[in-house]
């Protein structure tokens, strides 16, 4: 459904987008990750048609970006980060202002913006959108973004503003919205965020794309080349004794704790060895690195 | 460019500025300035008009021997004099007022970004930003028009079909100067970051080419047209006709000589004649070329060709002796042509460049 080739972007001579390939599919919900400055805003803004590309081309649905940039405005909803209406405006107004410009009927407009100001609790809000609190703001951006039951949704930064019951109903909202069918691209800089709603994300770094795929892929991808080491943590009641076996790399001993590095998982020896000197084990598993310091290692490379 | 989604825009901007507190309070200062010139002008006419009956009573009782010169009858069109005044002042406020933060205050809002990511062009937004200015604008002037009308016909004053026309003429003379000035805060507002800068730069604008600019067209006609001719030592008295015209904001005063010597003019006057016609020709030519540039100086020179007619016509041909022939509006507005060209072109050019300066806006 939406799909990058080699999409690139420059700002006074720096690249902010470098050559960016990208695919994600239909119906899915994907996660765009990347610190602030990664280029995942700017990949966004050519990807709805609001920037032109420098170089490379970017499609949804088939139709290239730069080329129909109006049909494919027709077929997407976008959330801006910190999002902005008119002030002087009720909410109900700066949604019948933009639905205008989808060719709606005054019947379709007011039952299609009664339902979304439902949908994201703003109904019976009379006061100007200058008035919302963040939190309102970036709900009624929830429901510009929906105003033309759009087929692919872009959301940046969506649950900035929002308070712990506002993420939850936006998790559940855009849950749903996947289940109608339609791709979700979500683009965040908090993982956990990203991993509570998306079954596919992919990683920007200084506007390039460092990984792909399912979190677990990602994390795989990422996780810091230890050769074919396996770390196994072991801890046990009394102070550990000596260990030996051949495919002991070495030890990282502490007590009665120690992260043994392998060349193979020789959990089972190492068990058994450990009986049989009378230690009581209380923990023996395979290290895996933590996703959060995997990610945080390759935003900061 | 779709012209559904050019009039959302334009409906849109439109509604904002009328319902803004803002343009109401400038327009309302606007319409009760309005209305008390008016009725001071209106005074001010049957005041004249009086005048004009007692003197042509007397012209008929007393054989009067200048039988041949005849009063001209005043015109309606001399109670919108006033408005030029204010309207070059509370008129250019009133369009900056609209005008500066109509780009700049979505920047800062984040409304563009939101604008833009609904199926509309950029050329749409900025256009139809425009065309609600002007609808705005427009607005206020016709209503503006309206009171003035109105008032004439409360006061048993009723316009000729000419005056009728010569009214709406000066209506959409207003509305070009205040297009000028909005023209000027709109391409201010798409260039500056922030409002307030975009005020800061509409104002510098509006204060150098209303003031500054006649300032240095004036000083640079003396500059290059150096000392004036000196008149010759002796001769005899010349024979001066003097003529001196002024309305409110502009006056001019145009001396024509002629010296008669024994049935014959004398040669050293008239090549002094020559020469002074000359200077002032040079000077006026380098002034006129610098005044083009000033909306308010266009603004005048057009307002007093529709309101004055005769007035403006020896302010055109200060040399030519006075004829006593009324100049109709379309004489007048002929003159005045190249005026009316740069009160078109002045706010053209701003709103292309605003256009330009738009539709490559980084929106990030």
């Amino acid at each position: 459904m939406i799909r990058t080739e080699n999409l690139t972007k420059v700002y006074n001579g720096k690249p902010a987008v470098d050559g960016l390939d990208l695919e994600v599919g239909e119906g899915e919900i994907f996660g765009f990750l990347g610190p602030n400055g990664a280029g995942k805003s700017t990949t966004i803004l050519m990807l709805t048609g609001m920037i032109e590309p420098t170089g490379g081309r970017c499609f949804v649905d088939g139709i290239e970006v730069a080329d129909d940039p109006l049909n494919v405005k027709k077929i997407i909803g976008y959330l801006p980060e910190d999002v902005g209406f008119y002030g002087n405006m009720t909410g109900e107004q700066n949604l019948d202002y933009f639905a205008r410009f989808y060719g709606m009927d005054a019947k379709e407009r007011r039952e299609r913006i009664a339902e979304l100001l439902e949908l994201v609790h703003l109904d019976g809000v009379t006061q100007k959108a200058g008035e919302y609190s963040r939190g309102m703001k970036q709900r009624l951006g929830l429901a510009q973004a929906l105003i033309n039951d759009p087929r692919v949704l872009f959301l940046d930064e969506p649950t900035a503003n929002l308070d712990p019951e506002g993420v939850r109903e936006y998790r559940e909202l855009v849950t749903r919205l996947a289940g109608e069918g339609k791709t979700i691209f979500v683009s965040s800089h908090i993982l956990s965020e990203v991993r509570e709603v998306c079954r596919t994300v992919g990683l920007l770094a200084k506007g390039r794309l460092v990984a792909q795929g399912t979190l677990a892929e990602v994390a795989r991808a990422l996780a810091p080349s230890d050769g074919d080491a396996v770390r196994i943590v072991v801890e046990t009641r009394e102070r550990l004794p000596a260990i030996e076996d051949p495919a002991i790399i070495d030890i990282e001993r502490n007590g009665n704790h120690a992260v043994v590095r392998a060349k193979a998982d020789i959990r089972d020896r190492l068990a058994a060895s450990l009986f049989e000197q009378g230690l009581h084990v209380r923990e023996m598993r395979i290290e895996e690195p933590e996703i959060e310091d995997v990610f945080m290692a390759a935003y900061r490379r | 460019m779709a012209l559904d989604r050019l009039f959302n825009v334009a409906r849109k901007e439109f509604s904002d500025h009328i319902t803004s507190r803002r343009f109401i309070i400038i327009l309302g200062l606007l319409l009760v300035i309005s209305t008390i010139s008016i009725y001071d002008g209106i005074e001010n006419y049957n005041n004249s008009l009086e005048a004009y009956t007692e003197q042509l009573q007397h012209m008929e009782e007393f054989a009067d021997p200048y039988k041949s010169w005849m009063p001209q009858k005043p015109s309606i069109m001399y109670v919108f004099i006033s408005m030029m005044s204010y309207m070059t002042m509370l008129g250019g406020i009133l369009a900056i007022a609209i005008g500066f933060d109509l780009v700049s205050k979505e920047k800062e809002t984040r409304s563009l970004k939101s604008l833009l990511s609904h199926p509309v062009y950029r050329d749409e937004i900025i256009n139809g930003k425009a065309l609600g200015g002007i609808g705005a604008l427009g607005f206020a002037m016709a209503l503006a028009l309206a009171i003035a009308v109105a008032m004439l016909l409360l006061f048993s004053v009723v316009p000729t079909v000419e005056e009728f026309a010569a009214i709406l003429v000066f209506g959409a003379v207003s509305l070009g100067f205040l297009l000028a000035y909005f023209a000027v805060a709109l391409t201010m507002s798409t260039a500056a970051k922030e409002s307030g800068n975009a005020l800061i730069y509409t104002l510098v604008i509006f204060f150098a080419v209303s003031s500054l600019l006649p300032m240095f067209g004036a000083m640079a006609a003396n500059a290059f047209a150096g000392d004036p001719p000196e008149a010759p030592e002796m001769g005899p008295m010349p024979k001066e006709v003097v003529r001196v015209a002024s309305s409110n904001g502009y006056s001019t005063t145009s001396v024509a000589q002629s010296v008669v010597y024994g049935g014959t003019e004398d040669p050293a006057w008239r090549e002094y004649e020559e020469e002074m016609q000359t200077y002032i020709e040079k000077r006026r030519l380098i002034s006129d070329i610098s005044n083009l540039l000033s909306p308010q100086m266009n603004y005048y020179t057009v307002a007093i060709a529709v309101t004055n007619p005769q007035l403006s016509s020896m302010i055109a041909s200060p040399y030519d002796t006075a004829t006593d022939e009324p100049a109709g509006l379309a004489g007048a507005l002929g003159r005045v042509w190249m005026n009316i060209a740069a009160l078109i072109v002045f706010p053209s050019a701003f709103f292309a460049a605003a256009y330009v300066k738009f539709m490559r806006m980084d929106i990030r």
